[in-house]
């Protein structure tokens, strides 16, 4: 009984509600219809008109008049969505949605648009979806009209901005109203408004908005509008100065990785090394060969990829380390500049090894979703794998640290460093620490070229790349000082980046080198030396 | 003064190495030129170019021997002062085009016409006059050996440090030269010579000079690095780089020495790039890339350094093993030039020349003690003395 | 201090030096006169080789002052001008030219005008050669002037560079440990040596081994952590109690 009654009450309300839904169906109808038979010149004129009746039905009639499938019938006018199917088209019934039947292309004509045309959908659409009930497609259609503002959508947006609940969307609508605004003929206290609520919120995008409505504003706002431009632009320059940092500490993190390895087979042995960005390229191609089993086998595990390319590549370079070392460079200790060409020489070896192995061409190495997108901080656009990066890197720095200063096997590196002959009367086996001192540097090497992996083409002259900058790091933090190669590395990578926007890339590097080699002429023993008498030995 | 320092210079192996440049001067371009293409002794064109670049590279390893064998500086950027040579060179090369060029300017380049550029930079002034390039060819690399080296040398940056900046210092150069915006062709280089002194670039006679040139340059700085190396400022040479401290004790100016070393030695590449570009046709600034310096230390390692004659002898062998190689196996050229730095350092630290020299000189000295001559064992001693390589 | 002017050979005055917070020399001060040969004694790190550094201008001193026959500032100037001033130095390792002959060695120490241009340009005039020969006959190596410095003994080697400090013609001569590693007869003879030299100029010897010491009859300046302990003659030094304490140990 309750039941029937709150049927009957459900379908009497249909019916008040839509009694005069009709009307405005056919009125909907009619403006529809007029698409088919409207000249090209007048068609934005129409599609304004469709938007402003803020339908929903609108919105998937626009996007099909801007991909080209709205069709009229040539019997009797009457415009349908469409579908190709064979010569065939299928229609379904622009305002009910519901199917219409097939019917052969000879019997519609297609409603041309030209550029122009698809601009004004673009823009009413833009005012349209603002209403829609997905949140994503309204954050969307916010900022599309933030970045085309017509003082005209000004309605529109007031709408939007009432029924808004969502504080995302509503900021972006707030913004878009103020800059509408601006270009509308409003009284000019809600203009001041607008200016200062552009300042609060607008950053970059503000600046042409409110210089742009500089020229035409009221004499009595423009002091407003110069200093809210003149407080954006400060704010401009501390996120900029911000953001250079940021890419600064990035750069470090890439050189620190690069140098680490550096600064125990150069710093703590004073082996030269010249085939350290070799190991870190080996890094680099055994994260690619994981990645590649990873794919055709075992596809499920790809966000791993890196975490078992960390061990894998530690351990094939240490391997090609021990190796290089028991082989060639025992025989050279005591002569530094030996080492060097030696080690040059197998650097040659090993990249030309891979070269032919896998190509001369750079390896498609992919970023796990983790690491993948940005996100942003105030004004600061940081990416994910920019940010593990510096994490990872000053993961490494600290594991190193704790190996050498609070394990017996760094003590008896250090050891060995400091007084071979001492050490060895001692009891330690020299030339096995020696030995794996030299296979960690290696390994670490690798490890960074697993995390290089992800910002930088993986190809045999990845290491090439490095090799000067990590050499550069190292002496410029001070030889045989872990802390020193890490202060080296972030200070030249922020040097570098704040020379860049003055000096250009290149500029920025050479001059970088040329302050270096200027450094090196005042301290030739780096930023964090050694003192007394020890070093002259 | 300067005849006994010329005189004292030229022992027999000196004498008979410049006899043989000087021969080959004369010889080569006269089988070239003189006989038909057909003829038993014909020297082809190509192969006169291709020895005439393995004279310049020869020059260049002779250089780096100077700083290197005699004064224990290794650099690691001395392709960067052959190619500033080379390039001041490249420059009276372009200079000599004039509207000849695809874009016909009297005044400007092809690169520069390209990039749209109005007047010629102030940096390529006086270039279209050869004795201004020849000039250049010297004093820029030689300007910037003593900008560099009096910093370096005067703060004493030493051993691998020293040889880690130079390396810094040619990179530098790198980017800098592929730069568009520095006047120098950018990534191209100069290229597209037309003629030298008025002679076509291309023609059998220009190069049968060139290569005489090169002959003759050679033979020319190996007379006046013998004289270095056997004046008393070769032995101050020698004696700072086994005991550096030793020699500023004895009350030298270690930094002065090293210096001008380091600038002829500048120079002498310089001269070297400047005769390389005309043979092979073009600059670019892959000269500069870190790979070619180390090369050079190869060829002087092969041959045997602190010897003079070993750089020569080095730059010929494993350039001409390059030409061979990079022909027949172009694959495995890079496993063989990589196994050559690991087994020269190993096994042959002293190079052909100098372990040669070393067991002739035993073996005279035995001789000698055998005859209780003591005359013929000062000779050996000091043969044995020149030879003898840093550590 | 600095209104009266010293006028002796080599005058330090409250030198110190340190590193990384170790003090090598603490306020030393430590006197020279024309033609005196003086010994100095200590444990090892008492600053005796620092002490060496800072006059030969290897270190340069955080305070104090250093002057040279009166008024030539050392700490002002480098290793080669304190060498052209008169000051030469023995290691305590050995240090000739290897790859050079002992006629070499003699002919690059002799003291001679050291610029480039003198020295590409040079040379040997009669009266270099007849220096060089005295040198020879004077450190007896006369018979080994052809041969390579790195052939020689280890004692022959030691007195090749008195020998090269002497072609150097030195107001003051700073020998570190000559007779370490030497057999006594070598000792006995070096010892000699040193005295005919002192006849000349002024010698400061660095030595641990007593009995040398005692050969040589001279003053004695007694060194502990960077400062001067005691001085005096061998006796006076050696019954010192706290230079039995630091250094010769009860």
């Amino acid at each position: 009984m309750y039941r029937i009654i709150q049927t009957a009450l459900a379908a009497l309300f249909l019916f008040v509600a839509m009694a005069p839904g009709l009307r405005a169906e056919e009125a909907l109808r009619d403006l529809v219809n007029a698409l088919g038979e409207a000249k090209l010149s007048e068609m934005d004129e129409h599609i304004a008109t469709l938007a402003k009746t803020g339908k929903p039905e609108v919105v998937a009639i626009l996007e099909a008049l801007g991909e080209g499938e709205l069709y009229a019938s040539k019997a009797d006018g009457q415009v349908f969505l469409t579908k190709e199917s064979g010569s065939n088209l299928t229609l379904t019934d622009p305002i009910s949605g519901d199917s219409a039947g097939e019917a052969p292309k000879a019997a519609l004509s297609k409603i041309r648009v030209n550029n122009s045309v698809r601009r004004a959908v673009r823009t009413a659409l833009g005012s349209l979806t603002l209403l829609s009930p997905d949140r994503n497609q309204r954050l969307r259609a916010a900022r599309s009209v933030l970045q085309s503002p017509d003082a005209d959508a000004l309605g529109a947006i007031e709408n939007a901005l009432a029924a808004e609940k969502d504080a995302a969307v509503r900021a972006v609508l707030e913004q878009a109203r103020a800059t509408m605004l601006l270009l509308s003929d409003r009284p000019v206290d809600e203009k001041r408004e607008a200016v200062r609520l552009l300042e609060e919120n607008g950053g970059r995008e503000a600046l042409p908005i409110l210089s742009g409505a500089l020229g035409s504003a009221d004499e009595s706002l423009k002091p407003d509008i110069e200093a809210a431009l003149a407080s954006i632009e400060q704010a401009q320059a501390f996120w900029n100065a911000g953001q250079n940092i940021w890419y600064g500490l990035s750069l470090g993190s890439v050189l620190l990785l690069a140098a680490i390895g550096l600064a125990i087979t150069f710093g703590v042995m004073g082996i030269i090394n010249m085939a350290h960005g070799e190991m870190v390229m080996l890094g680099a191609y055994t994260t690619f060969l994981v990645q590649d089993v990873v794919r055709t086998s075992f596809p499920h595990l790809f966000d791993w990829s890196l975490a078992i390319a960390l061990p894998l590549a530690f351990l094939v370079t240490g391997a090609v380390g021990l190796a290089m070392e028991r082989g060639v460079i025992r025989f050279l200790y005591g002569r530094p500049l030996e080492t060097l060409l030696a080690t040059w020489g197998i650097s040659l070896i090993l990249q030309q090894t891979v070269r032919t192995i896998f190509g001369p061409t750079n390896r498609e190495v992919g970023n796990p979703s983790w690491m993948s997108g940005a996100f942003e901080l105030g004004g600061l656009a940081i990416t994910w794998n920019r940010l593990w990066i510096i994490v990872f890197a000053l993961a490494v720095f600290a594991a190193l640290l704790f190996l050498l200063k609070k394990t017996p096997m760094g003590l008896q590196m250090r050891a060995v460093t400091q007084n071979r002959r001492m050490a060895s009367s001692m009891g330690i086996r020299t030339p096995l620490v020696d030995a794996l001192t030299f296979a960690l540097g290696s390994g670490i090497a690798g490890i960074a070229g697993v995390a290089l992996s992800q910002i930088d083409n993986v190809s045999p002259n990845l290491g090439q790349g490095y090799i000067i900058d990590s050499f550069m790091v190292v002496v410029f933090g001070g030889v045989g000082n872990l802390w020193g190669t890490l202060v080296g590395a972030f200070s030249l990578g922020i040097l570098n980046k704040f020379l860049e926007p003055y000096a250009g890339a290149v500029l920025g590097k050479i001059l970088v080198l040329v302050l270096i080699i200027l450094f090196i002429q005042k301290r030739p023993r780096g930023l964090f030396a050694l003192k007394g008498r020890a070093v002259e030995a | 003064m300067i005849t006994s320092f010329l005189i004292k210079s030229l022992d027999r192996t000196i004498v008979v190495a410049v006899a043989i440049l000087l021969a080959l001067a004369v010889i080569v371009p006269a089988l070239n030129l003189l006989t038909a293409p057909e003829h038993l002794l014909h020297v082809p064109t190509y192969l006169v170019s291709l020895f005439g670049k393995y004279l310049t590279y020869a020059l260049l390893a002779l250089a780096l021997d100077l700083v290197w064998g005699f004064c224990g500086i290794l650099s690691l950027g001395h392709a960067a002062f052959f190619a500033l040579g080379g390039y001041a060179m490249g420059m009276y090369l372009m200079r000599q085009i004039g509207a000849r060029g695809s874009y016909g300017n009297p005044l400007l380049p092809d690169f520069m016409v390209f990039l749209d550029w109005k007047e010629l930079p102030w940096f390529w002034y006086g270039f279209d006059m050869f004795w201004f390039a020849a000039l250049m060819v010297v004093l820029v690399p030689g300007l910037l050996a003593f900008v560099f080296g009096w910093f370096a040398f005067r703060s004493r940056v030493n051993g691998v440090y020293l040889s880690i900046i130079t390396q810094a210092m040619t990179y530098a150069l790198l980017l800098a030269f592929f730069r568009n915006d520095m006047g120098f062709g950018g990534n191209n280089g100069l290229t597209d010579f037309k003629d030298i002194l008025g002679f076509n670039v291309q023609a059998d006679g220009t190069r049968a000079a060139l290569f005489a040139a090169s002959a003759l340059a050679l033979a020319g700085s190996l007379v006046v690095t013998s004289g270095i190396v056997r004046s008393k400022f070769g032995k101050v040479l020698v004696a700072l780089r086994d005991a550096e401290s030793r020699t500023r004790f004895l009350g030298y100016r270690v930094e002065h020495m090293k210096l001008f070393a380091f600038t002829v030695s500048a120079m002498m590449a310089g001269v070297a790039g400047a005769l390389y570009v005309p043979q092979v046709g073009i600059i670019n600034p892959g000269e500069f890339a870190p790979a070619n310096s180390i090369e050079v230390v190869i060829w002087t390692a092969v041959g045997g350094r602190g010897t003079l004659i070993g750089p020569i002898v080095g730059a010929i062998l494993v350039n001409g093993g390059k030409s061979i190689f990079t022909a027949a196996f172009p694959e495995f050229w890079l496993f063989a030039l990589g196994g050559l730095f690991v087994l020269v350092t190993l096994f042959l630290p002293k190079g052909v020349v100098g372990t040669a020299q070393n067991y002739l000189a035993t073996r005279r000295a035995s001789h000698a003690a055998a005859r209780k001559e003591s005359e013929s064992e000062k000779s050996a001693s000091l043969a044995a003395a020149e030879t003898m390589a840093a550590e | 201090m600095t209104g009266k002017k010293p006028r002796n050979l080599l005058y330090l005055d409250g030198v110190s030096v340190s590193f990384d917070g170790f003090k090598a020399l603490n306020s030393l001060s430590f006197v020279v006169e024309p033609g005196e040969l003086r010994a100095i004694i200590g444990p090892n790190g008492a600053g005796k080789t620092t002490m060496m550094d800072i006059i030969t201008g290897k270190t340069r001193p955080d305070a104090g002052e250093v002057f040279f026959k009166g008024d030539i500032d050392l700490t002002k100037k480098d290793e080669a001008a304190i060498a052209a001033l008169g000051i030469g130095r023995k290691f305590q390792k050995p240090t000739v030219f290897e790859n050079h002959t002992v006629w070499d060695n003699l002919e690059l120490a002799l003291n001679r005008s050291r610029g480039v241009f003198a020295t590409l340009f040079y040379r040997l005039t009669g009266e270099d050669k007849s220096r060089i020969e005295e040198i020879l006959s004077t450190v007896r190596l006369t018979v080994r002037r052809d041969d390579l410095a790195a052939n020689l003994s280890h004692g022959q080697k030691q007195w090749l560079e008195i020998g090269m400090l002497l072609a150097q013609e030195p107001e003051l001569l700073l020998v570190d440990e000559p007779v370490a590693g030497m057999t006594d007869a070598e000792t006995a003879e070096t010892a000699i040596l040193l005295k005919e030299i002192a006849k000349t100029r002024s010698v400061v010897v660095v030595e641990h081994d007593m009995g040398f010491i005692r050969d040589l009859g001279v003053k004695v300046t007694c060194l502990a952590e960077g400062s001067v302990l005691a001085e005096g003659s061998i006796d006076f030094v050696s019954n010192d109690p706290k230079v039995i304490e630091n250094y010769l140990g009860r």
